[in-house]
């Protein structure tokens, strides 16, 4: 059933090169190839949807052979399972849509570069999909750096502002800092097991389960002198260092607001389902090796519950409709990172899920409005486009909804479950999360301020400009899209109502089963949540559903309910003065991208130049020393040098000829 | 007699250039060097060595033949391939056809002369990579160095001269170095021949005898030293690299391309197979402290390039750094290791003599490498420009491209590496490297190929000529083969690194 499995993937390259090669000779500048690529994958990954759930799982760890040494050979291979199987049908159909859509954001804006810009996009879909159901974590490395080169494309698609530029740089590079991390932890993890599987019981998470749970430590390699159990929290650790960066988890998270230079589709199509879920899905993909460790599980929950808050207030004050939404991303992730540290696979992979599809929304919605406005990003200038863009409205609001948390939209439900996973084992044994669970449930209030902020000033109140009395209609290319991704976002959260099939008493946790799988395997959620409770020490407390989720959706109506005060109104202020001091430390964002400016250009830079004016004087001038000191070398070489190519060749003869003498005299046979 | 077949053409290839007109020089050497470029390729896919060639494996077109005694010792022609010599033969008539084709438009002076001389150094390089008495590979060795000098004097930028005489000097002095050091280990022997594998295996079996007045470990510590000392010159390992910045610099572009490209790699081909072969012993004892000269080059090399405004001078230094995890993964003595930094010679040629050339292509129409003098090239030369990126990432290691597979092996192999304590560290330090090349490399293409176009020189740029941009294709169209399937060299590489003393074929460290 799997042949075509290698096609996923494959169908997108093949758009690349098409939209590359002979692009700018096609109707649309290459954009039906990519429709048609990424409709198949989404076509062949529905298929192999429906596959698994038929009960089969494909596993094939070689199907080409990188290097076929004998005592470790390195191989591409494909895991189909329930998790990587829902997530190729994410990123299929949201680049499906977003190729759809880019008709009418960038063939119909008049865009130049139509067929470089397909051809990344199409890309970057094949990395992304190759790296979703890679079978081993060097496979995985490989394709997740070769989706840092596309958004380094794709950012800076409109290389001709500088900064596009400098945002493009600035991804690749503050992304590649983590990803050192996660090479070392790669090769790390080579030479501990001598695999990198991921599924399958010769892979790396079940060898170093065997070694901390059942005590055969003849399974993996330490170094360095470590124990078991803190090398494999350190493999864990540097791993994450790759998930931080891609994840944008604090302190690596600056590069994604920059990432709005890109174009706006780009945006939807990096921060739902391509590079940004990257890292999180990574850490689902392996989780049976993270839930070894509870130091490491821990560290993830207090990261993505710090940086859910850290970056939802600065989303409050921005005037960007889409740096808003930038922030929002790093604070969604920031909430699957606590789902996944607190013990909550089936919670996080949830969000990452419903974040994908109302993300992708609210982007593209922002890029309708975008289209409206003839290019004006800033909310200042709307006000009033609910009733000429009512298509745009609905869907927006459905996924500003969703990113709200507000019942019954998709995201309530997912956060809500993180939420409950983080304060049950918290009030269980695990007192850290609770300060995780805290700042998560902050955030919430947070989120849904900022999110109807937008909401209000964008759609809401009186046209602020004439571009907004006078908005450029959008077409079905647009629209359609929306409505689709709208549906998504309103009804995807049934799928795992955790509160009502308690109410109900009613197996309907259907993402749940859908994750355990048709049999129990090394990635099915019962066996993650084995090895949450008994190798990382997990212990819930006993409590229901119902309190926790009543009180994250007071906050979030609260948050939204403040918002609805203070802008929506006919003419809104914009408040941000009574903030005072904390209005510019939130406007400079922490002064997170000073100190890493700093760091590059006030620390490396200047390093690099004394090491090049060492270079330039002492070592070099050592050189140059003896070379004066010892041959009076200068004036000899002066005259040897005549410019005449026999007189050198002539030269170097005789000096073989010398050294043979010598040679000879030393033997002493002459 | 393929080798001997594919150096004679070569050789009179060159005379025949030499004695051809100016005017069609540069299509008469590029026609010549097709026929070691396709011999190339035949003797790779008839290749049919197996093991390492010094320590007694099954070579491919090995030839012997007695050629002059001297006092006891008799020299002789032996020549052979093994699977780490193959590659680089490979590699020297690939990149030297390609730089044949990417001088055509700068050198506008002198051309019968100008492409004779790069014949005839490939002729040495080949002889190099192929002798396996150490006379006949000394005789090639030196041979190569005549062409490089005049090739930079003549040809060169305004302080070609300075340039060429550095480059000259301080390399004869490193033979002169190597040579002692070589001779007095084989002096040391109970043999009468400077046949390599003869020398190697004479050392395995331990018939090294010192005279009275040291021991044996001095002598071959001693030995060791010397020889290390003059091969790091060439490779070059900090601090005996300020050569080579200068010499870019001023060499005309092919010349950078081949000294990058293949010229380098007779140091740590050198290095591979006297000191770390003949020698391995020595190299396991003091293995923390080469492995300190290869972090500090890795390092130290990344930082010089990140200070610099010519964009020649940038990829320049940038081979420093490559070439230190070169003599990381040699120290490792694993097969990863040792097999990922003989890779990484054939990736790192491919990839500098790309960059090198296109840098070059760019240099043909703005007439300047400054960085700060130009901005939003991407504009006007939307194809050298696309091409310039891929190479740059490839330097940076970018997956499914031959750099990162290079890396990743050597990074493997010492990570494990058994002889060498506190490898993983040594490992993620020089690791660091690959985060300094990204910003190095993305600081200058952000400013030299992107933002809006503007340039302070007085010419005008539009797209170069397809005979400039079809070589640096064909470079690029290599490394991504070689990275999406390195066993085209890896296969035999590892075959022939696998028989050299002391190395760990399985898993290091524990297992």
């Amino acid at each position: 059933m799997f042949e075509y499995a290698p096609a996923v993937a494959l169908l997108p390259f093949v758009s690349f090169l098409i939209a590359l090669s002979v692009g700018s000779y096609m109707p649309k500048k290459g954009a039906f190839a990519g429709i048609a690529a990424t409709g198949g994958s989404l076509l062949l990954s529905v298929w192999a949807f429906v596959t698994v759930s038929g009960g089969e799982v494909y596993n094939e760890p070689d199907l080409f052979t990188w290097v076929a040494a004998e005592e470790l050979s390195l191989s591409f291979g494909i895991l189909i399972d329930p998790l990587s199987a829902m997530m190729l049908i994410i990123v299929s159909l949201v680049a499906f849509l977003v190729h759809v859509f880019s008709l009418g954001y960038m063939n119909d804006e008049g865009e130049t570069g139509l067929p470089r810009y397909y051809a990344e996009l199409g890309l970057f879909t094949f990395s992304m999909l190759a790296f979703v159901y890679a079978s081993n974590l060097l496979m995985a490395f490989m394709f997740f750096e070769l989706v840092g080169l596309c958004s380094y494309l794709l950012i800076g698609f409109w290389f001709r502002t500088e900064s596009a530029a400098s945002a493009a740089k600035k991804a690749f590079l503050v992304t590649r800092f983590g990803d050192y991390f996660f090479l070392i932890g790669v090769i790390g993890v080579i030479a501990t097991f001598g695999t990198a599987q991921f599924a399958g019981q010769e892979s790396f998470p079940v060898l170093a389960e065997h070694a901390l749970v059942d005590g055969e430590t003849e399974a993996m390699t330490t170094f360095l002198g470590l124990g078991e159990q803190a090398w494999v929290t350190l493999l864990g650790m540097l791993v994450l260092g790759g998930v931080i960066g891609k994840s944008a988890q604090y302190p690596l998270h600056t590069w994604l607001p920059d990432a709005m230079e890109g174009p706006t589709t780009v945006s939807a199509l990096i921060h739902a389902a391509t590079m940004v879920a990257a890292g999180v899905y990574l850490v689902a993909r392996m989780y049976g090796f993270y839930a070894l460790s509870p130091t490491v599980l821990t560290f993830i929950a207090f990261v993505g519950g710090f940086t859910a808050l850290f970056a939802a207030t600065m989303g409050v004050i921005k005037d960007d409709i889409k740096r808003v939404l930038a922030y929002s991303t790093i604070s969604q992730y920031g909430y699957m990172m606590l789902g996944l540290g607190a013990g909550g696979f089936v919670a996080g992979s949830f969000h990452l899920m419903n974040h994908a599809f109302f993300k992708a929304l609210l982007f593209l919605g922002s890029g309708s409005v975008i289209v409206l406005m003839h290019h004006e990003q800033d909310m200042w200038e709307m006000g009033g486009l609910k009733d000429k863009a009512p298509a745009t409205y609905y869907t927006f609001l459905a996924g500003s909804l969703a990113l709200a948390g507000i019942i019954p939209f998709s995201g309530f439900w997912s956060k809500d479950e993180i939420l409950f996973e983080a304060l049950h084992y918290g009030l269980g044994n695990q007192p850290l999360l609770l300060g995780a669970y805290a700042m998560g449930l902050v955030a919430v209030f947070f989120t849904g301020f900022y999110t109807f902020r937008m909401v209000f000033l964008t759609f809401h109140g009186d046209p602020r400009s004439d571009t907004a009395r006078d908005p450029h209609p959008v077409g079905w290319s647009v629209k359609v899209p929306l409505v689709v991704l709208g549906l998504l976002a309103t009804f995807i959260g049934f799928v795992n109502m955790v509160p009502v099939a308690d109410l109900l008493n009613m197996d309907i946790e259907f993402l749940h089963q859908w994750l355990d799988g048709p049999e129990e395997t090394v990635t099915s959620v019962h066996h993650y949540e084995e090895l949450v409770h008994d190798a990382a020490g997990f212990e819930a407390a006993d409590i229901g559903p119902y309190l926790p989720g009543a009180l994250s959706l007071g906050l979030a109506l609260a948050g939204a309910g403040l918002a609805h005060m203070l802008y929506n109104v006919p003419d809104p202020e914009p408040h941000t003065e009574k903030l005072g001091n904390i209005r510019t430390l939130l406007k400079r964002n922490y002064y997170q991208d000073e100190y890493q400016v700093w760091i590059a250009e006030g620390l490396t830079l200047p390093v690099a130049r004394a090491a090049n004016k060492f270079d330039r004087t002492v070592v070099d001038g050592a050189v140059n020393g003896i070379s004066r000191v010892s041959l009076d070398s200068g004036s000899r070489l002066k005259q040897v040098q005549t410019g005449v190519v026999t007189n050198y060749a002539a030269l170097l003869t005789f000096g073989l000829v010398a050294l043979l003498v010598v040679v000879g005299l030393y033997g002493g046979w002459f | 007699m393929l080798i001997e077949t594919l150096i004679a053409v070569t050789f009179v290839g060159s005379l025949v250039t030499f004695a051809a007109p100016n005017r069609w020089a540069g299509e008469l050497a590029f026609g010549i060097s097709a026929l070691p470029f396709v011999g190339g390729l035949v003797m790779y896919s008839q290749f049919d060595g197996s093991g390492n060639a010094l320590m007694g494996g099954e070579l491919a077109f090995e030839q012997s033949a007695e050629w002059i005694t001297l006092g006891a010792y008799s020299l002789n022609w032996h020549t052979g391939l093994d699977g780490i010599s193959m590659p680089l033969v490979v590699l020297t008539t690939v990149l030297t056809t390609l730089a044949i084709a990417s001088a055509w438009t700068p050198i506008d002076e002198r051309q019968s002369q100008f492409y004779g001389l790069v014949l005839f150094m490939e002729a040495g390089l080949l002889g190099v990579f192929a002798a396996l008495d150490f006379f006949v590979w000394f005789v090639f060795w030196e041979a190569v160095l005549v062409p490089l000098y005049l090739l930079i004097g003549i040809w060169g930028g305004p302080r070609r001269k300075y340039a060429a005489i550095k480059v000259f000097v301080y390399t004869n002095v490193a033979s002169l170095a190597m040579f002692i050091g070589f001779v007095a280990l084989v002096f040391n022997l109970p043999i009468e021949t400077f046949d390599l594998p003869t020398v190697a295996q004479a050392l395995a079996n331990d018939r090294l005898q010192a005279p009275g007045w040291t021991s044996v470990s001095a002598l071959k510590t001693g030995a060791f030293v010397a020889m290390f000392a003059g091969f790091a010159v060439k490779v070059p390992v900090v601090p005996f690299h300020t050569w080579l910045p200068d010499a870019h610099v001023e060499a005309p572009t092919p010349v950078s391309v081949l000294l990058a490209g293949v010229l380098l790699k007779m140091g740590t081909y050198a290095l591979l197979r006297f000191n770390f072969t003949m020698l391995a012993d020595v190299a396991t004892q003091y293995a923390e402290v080469i492995a300190v000269f290869a972090v500090v080059s890795v390092i130290y090399g990344a930082l010089l390039a990140l200070a610099q405004q010519d964009l020649k001078r940038i990829v320049a230094y940038s081979s420093v750094s490559s070439m230190g995890y070169v003599i990381l993964g040699l120290v490792a003595y694993t097969t990863y290791g040792v097999g990922g930094a003989t890779f990484q010679m054939i990736s790192h040629g491919l990839i500098s003599g790309l960059m090198f050339m296109a840098v070059g292509v760019i240099y043909n129409t703005t007439h300047t490498r400054m960085v700060t003098d130009m901005s939003g090239l991407a504009d006007r030369m939307p194809v050298t420009v696309g091409i310039l990126i891929g190479g740059a990432f490839g330097y940076m290691g970018l997956p499914l491209m031959s750099g990162f597979a290079a890396e990743f092996f050597v990074f493997l192999g010492a990570f494990r590496s058994g002889t060498l304590s506190g490898a993983p560290v040594f490992t993620a330090v020089a690791m660091f490297g690959i985060v300094i090349v990204a910003g190095y490399l993305l600081f200058a293409m952000q400013r030299t190929l992107f933002g809006p176009f503007r340039l302070d020189t007085d010419y005008e740029v539009g797209p170069a000529p397809l005979h400039d941009v079809a070589p640096l294709f064909a470079l690029l169209l290599l490394v991504i083969a070689l990275g999406v399937a390195p066993d085209l060299f890896f296969d035999m590489i590892r075959d022939a690194v696998n028989q050299m003393p002391l190395v760990e074929a399985d898993l290091g460290g524990g297992y």
